[in-house]
């Protein structure tokens, strides 16, 4: 049986410790998030809110101090469970004594390419990503937009089923940055679920369906770009949600988030606000505060990380 | 398969790096100029089984000895020779290697393909033995050929400096390899190498040790510490007396390096997968 979710996560939580200071950070905090097959998602947060920790956890590069992530419900430790994925990462080092055609060659291999399979796929990526004349030329050559064209081709060597893009647009002109997102929407349409981590608040309101902001390490909002953009709308912040009203009002909400105890609803309405706070009040909810909000991803993202 | 496919990826990335880095070629060259000064220095006239003159240097050294256990002894001594010298060679060359890819943005993306951290560090591993593995067949049949060629004489026991260098390097690249994953850091691991290639010198004189200590307890130390640590003294000085037939004599130093190369492997392997990149 098909999973529902390419990613789930249930309470994922990352504490560093450091040995000699015995100090800990903890970059993930109890992160529980979905991200639905096929579609394509953005994670935003400010610098250090965990955004890359929680990309790492899903690639096996770091263990989680306490909860798990799955991927098309497989456990990311288990190796098969990296096989659909296509990753590329922010700062990448590709070995600059390979060229483009061997570096994905290489990248092919390890992820259980054959031989014939690789020959015929790796001209066509990168004919893709415009580097067909540059594929015998070694990537010390190649500029940091370059490296990132055929890093993207790297990550769709395999044909993933879900792709996890590490700032993808990192040192790529207007153009090249265009060129990406229509090879990342041709994807989309045949059903690949893409991820992107990044810092581009216009590029994953452009791109992205779905986006979740981490704010110190927790999920601070997640919702639909289309209605946490959708015009007007109204915030409604109230504490001691009982559980099943929680529930209801989430489905009827554009989005949702909870932060110390403190439940937050975004709705696209008046209506629909003002019958939240009816079943709040009914239901012994206690209310913080109702505000209008505005209506770009960049305003709810700031207003999100502020509050 | 896809074992097969993933490892050999491993072992040729491997391959290209030492290639890159100018690894292979260095000890290629260094090999190849080596063998020039063995085909040049030495000229040997053979008649009817004894050798009339032997010049180095263009000196006369010996006459009239048997050309067999001429060629043995000279061979005892090249085999050593050989030993340390791919030993020093291979170890400069190969720290480097396993410490790479541990580098920030080359680490993430290998450990996001569906290979098992044991399958990518192994790879690299057995890369990297085969790299010096080339070199030191080259080196070894080379200056077999030569002195074959000039003597009529081909000792095939002479060959067991390739099996002796490539054992002791496999278990030396094993604390290299472990050091590399705590520390990556190349310079620390041929540092570590080194080290323990001076310890086995030192720990191997066992008998001076036993007159020279007092006590019983820094006595049961020593001999604890040359359990513990590999032998490569004592396997360089098996290969020669191998090559000049006086047999291989207890097989104590190979059996306790391998056990040290097999827990080094082990605790490489464990820490790596521990390790948050």
């Amino acid at each position: 049986m098909l999973a529902d979710n390419a990613i789930e996560t249930d309470g994922l939580t990352k504490i560093f410790r450091s040995l000699w200071r015995r100090r800990e950070v903890c970059a993930l905090d109890h992160v529980s998030l979905q991200v639905p097959r096929g579609t394509t998602f953005g994670l935003l947060g400010p610098n250090g809110a965990g955004k890359t920790t929680f990309v790492k956890t899903l690639l096996s590069c770091v263990h989680p101090t306490e909860g798990g992530a799955r991927v098309f419900g497989h456990d990311v430790w288990e190796t098969g469970a990296r096989r659909p994925i296509g990753y590329l990462p922010e700062n990448h080092r590709f070995p600059t004594y390979l060229t483009g055609a061997s570096m994905l060659d290489f990248y092919g291999a390890l992820s259980g390419m054959d031989a014939g399979a690789r020959r015929r796929r790796v001209p066509e990526l990168l004919e893709l990503v415009d580097l067909a004349r540059w594929g015998d030329v070694r990537l010390g050559k190649y500029s940091k937009g370059m490296l990132q064209r055929v890093g993207l081709a790297q990550a769709l060597m395999h044909s993933p089923e879900l792709l996890v893009l590490d700032e993808p647009s990192d040192g790529v002109d207007p153009v090249g940055r265009r060129h990406i997102r229509e090879i990342l929407h041709s994807l989309e349409e045949i059903g690949v679920t893409i991820f992107i981590n990044s810092h581009l608040l216009v590029e994953v309101e452009l791109f992205c369906r779905e986006v979740a902001i981490l704010h110190r390490g927790k999920v601070a909002l997640v919702g639909k770009v289309k209605d946490l953009t959708a015009g007007k709308g109204y915030r409604l912040s109230a504490a001691s949600v009982p559980d099943n009203l929680a529930a209801k009002l989430k489905e009827a909400a554009a989005a949702t988030a909870s932060n110390h105890g403190l439940m937050e609803f975004q709705f696209a309405d008046r209506e629909q606000v003002n019958r939240a706070i009816d079943d709040l009040r009914a239901g012994g909810a206690e209310i913080e505060s109702v505000a209008p909000t505005t209506s770009t991803l960049e305003e709810v993202f700031f207003r999100t990380v502020q509050s | 398969m896809t074992a097969l496919i993933v490892g050999a990826a491993l072992i040729r990335d491997t391959f290209r790096e030492a290639f890159a880095r100018k690894v292979f070629w260095g000890l290629f060259g260094l090999s190849t100029a080596l063998l020039l000064f063995f085909t040049f220095i030495m000229r040997i006239d053979v008649v009817q089984g004894a050798t009339a003159t032997v010049e180095l240097f263009g000196q006369s050294v010996e006459k009239s000895i048997d050309v067999a256990r001429f060629v043995r002894r000279i061979h005892g001594a090249i085999s050593s020779f050989l030993y340390v010298w791919m030993m020093f060679l291979a170890l400069f060359a190969s720290a480097g290697l396993i410490a790479a890819i541990f580098e920030p943005g080359r680490i993430e993306l290998l450990l996001s393909k569906p290979v098992s951290r044991a399958g990518i560090l192994m790879g690299r591993y057995v890369g990297n033995l085969l790299v010096v593995a080339l070199n030191t067949c080259y080196l070894v049949l080379g200056v077999w050929l030569i002195f074959g060629l000039k003597t009529g004489v081909w000792h095939s026991a002479f060959l067991g400096a390739i099996v002796a260098t490539l054992f002791i390097f496999a278990v030396l690249l094993s604390a290299i390899t472990l050091v590399a994953v705590l520390s990556q850091s190349a310079a620390l691991a041929t540092m570590v190498a080194f080290g323990l290639m001076i310890l086995s010198a030192i720990l191997a004189q066992r008998s001076l040790a036993e007159r020279l200590l007092s006590s019983e307890w820094s006595r049961a130390l020593w001999r604890t510490l040359y359990w513990i640590f590999p032998k490569v003294f004592d396997i360089g000085k098996m290969n020669m007396d191998f090559v000049q037939g006086k047999g291989l004599g207890a097989a104590d130093p190979i059996w306790s390096s391998a056990v040290f190369a097999v827990v080094m492997l082990v605790l490489s392997v464990y820490s790596f997968s521990k390790r948050n990149f």
